[in-house]
């Protein structure tokens, strides 16, 4: 529950930062709390970071994308706030202390992490968008067809 | 009725003005490209339109041949969600009713100058993002503590030094530096804090998640020199953040 709380402000603070609309700010902070509550879940279960943050960050594209038609705004406002609790500091803080410790072998491995998790979230968010944009291609295509 | 001269620059105008607060305030280019495409469509001009990250180029063609040409070069790019929602409302709402050139100028100048959250609350809303990632990630109240102090310093300078600078990773390379000497400093003045945490918390809302996201979303429709103009940035800005951290933590620890 608390870590709920947490990863709600932890989008919805962002989201002031980016100047989103008061209107759009609540979503903006539920979309990182379901990118969060995914993430949690399959790393305590599967201990695997890319997969939990690709998870995570599918969760938010079908979020966000969702969000966007029911409110008819556009899809990048739930989307940029709610990676923010699963971006892979962690790993690219380690990669750099490494590297500054001429610790190149290890810092191979976490920068390797670092890249994964970024492309792995990227990737999330795009999965979704790219599934929302079939469907609504197929609709366009079927409403053509009645004709 | 035949469309004159003047009415192409106009329309060609709307579409321009649109198009700069989409593309300043860091939409994606397939939403430039459509929303330019929209508004021509609305005052029934055929258009073709080409937009880079860094320019908008469009050409208006008239009903007798004619055809006029505008190109907008983009120099500032920042994120402003708000703009990007009310240009998209005003491109919806063409569908209902098509607005007068006048109207729909000052519809888009009063979009361009909405005002924006204030300097404060922006900053205040760093701390917050950066006491919340430090709990988040298992961070002591101290660290978090720390973390909210040194994101908005950094936040501060950044926003400063962005103002004067002509180089843009310049910022990014000083926030990193000023995280990472104030963290180790305030590791040493309170002992048993974990530096890592406090530096992550406070370079996490700088982090590029905007130029990266539409970086691939850019590539997913097919905009192949926009999407790699954008993932360099995101790239780069990283890279000048890392290069920053790097450099204080090689001279004080």
């Amino acid at each position: 529950m608390e870590q709920i709380i947490l990863s709600f402000i932890t989008s919805i603070a962002p989201a002031v930062v980016f100047n989103t609309s008061k209107r759009n700010l609540i979503w903006a902070g539920f979309s990182g709390v379901v990118g969060w509550v995914i993430y949690i879940f399959l790393f305590e279960k599967t201990g695997d970071t890319i997969l939990s943050v690709f998870a995570g960050a599918l969760g938010i594209g079908i979020y966000s994308e969702t969000m966007a038609r029911v409110l008819k705004t556009p899809a990048t406002v739930y989307t940029l706030p709610g990676i923010f609790p699963i971006v892979p500091g962690v790993p690219a803080y380690y990669t750099i202390e490494y590297i500054v410790k001429r610790n190149f072998i290890n810092a191979a491995g976490t920068g390797l992490e670092t890249i994964g998790s970024a492309c792995a979230i990227a990737f999330g968010v795009m999965l979704a968008s790219a599934v929302f944009r079939l469907y609504n291609r197929i609709k366009i295509k079927s409403a053509y067809d009645k004709y | 009725m035949g469309i004159t001269n003047v009415n192409l620059n106009d329309v060609t105008r709307i579409a321009i003005k649109a198009g700069k607060i989409l593309l300043t305030s860091g939409a994606e280019i397939y939403r430039v490209e459509d929303t330019i495409t929209r508004i021509c469509k609305a005052y029934k001009v055929e258009c073709e339109t080409f937009v880079v990250p860094t320019g908008i180029f469009i050409t208006a063609y008239g009903k007798d041949g004619e055809t006029i040409t505008h190109v907008k070069r983009i120099k500032e790019r920042t994120i402003n969600i708000k703009k990007i929602e009310a240009v998209n409302a005003f491109s919806r709402s063409l569908n209902n009713r098509v607005p007068d050139y006048s109207e729909a100028m000052n519809i888009l100048d009063s979009i361009e100058h909405e005002r924006e959250y204030p300097f404060w609350l922006k900053l205040a809303a760093t701390s917050v993002t950066a006491f919340a990632f430090v709990l988040l990630f298992k961070g002591t109240s101290y660290e978090s503590i720390a973390a909210a102090l040194i994101s908005a310093i950094v936040y501060f300078f950044k926003e400063r030094v962005v103002q004067v600078s002509l180089f843009p990773f310049l910022g990014f390379f000083i926030s990193g530096i000023v995280a990472g000497s104030l963290s180790i400093l305030f590791s040493v003045l309170i002992s048993g804090l974990n530096i890592y945490k406090i530096i992550i918390g406070a370079i996490v809302i700088h982090l590029p998640g905007m130029a990266m996201t539409n970086g691939i979303k850019d590539a997913l429709y097919g905009d192949i020199t926009s999407s790699m103009n954008r993932i360099s940035e995101a790239f780069f800005s990283v890279a000048a953040i890392c290069a920053g951290v790097a450099l204080a933590l090689l001279v004080f620890l």
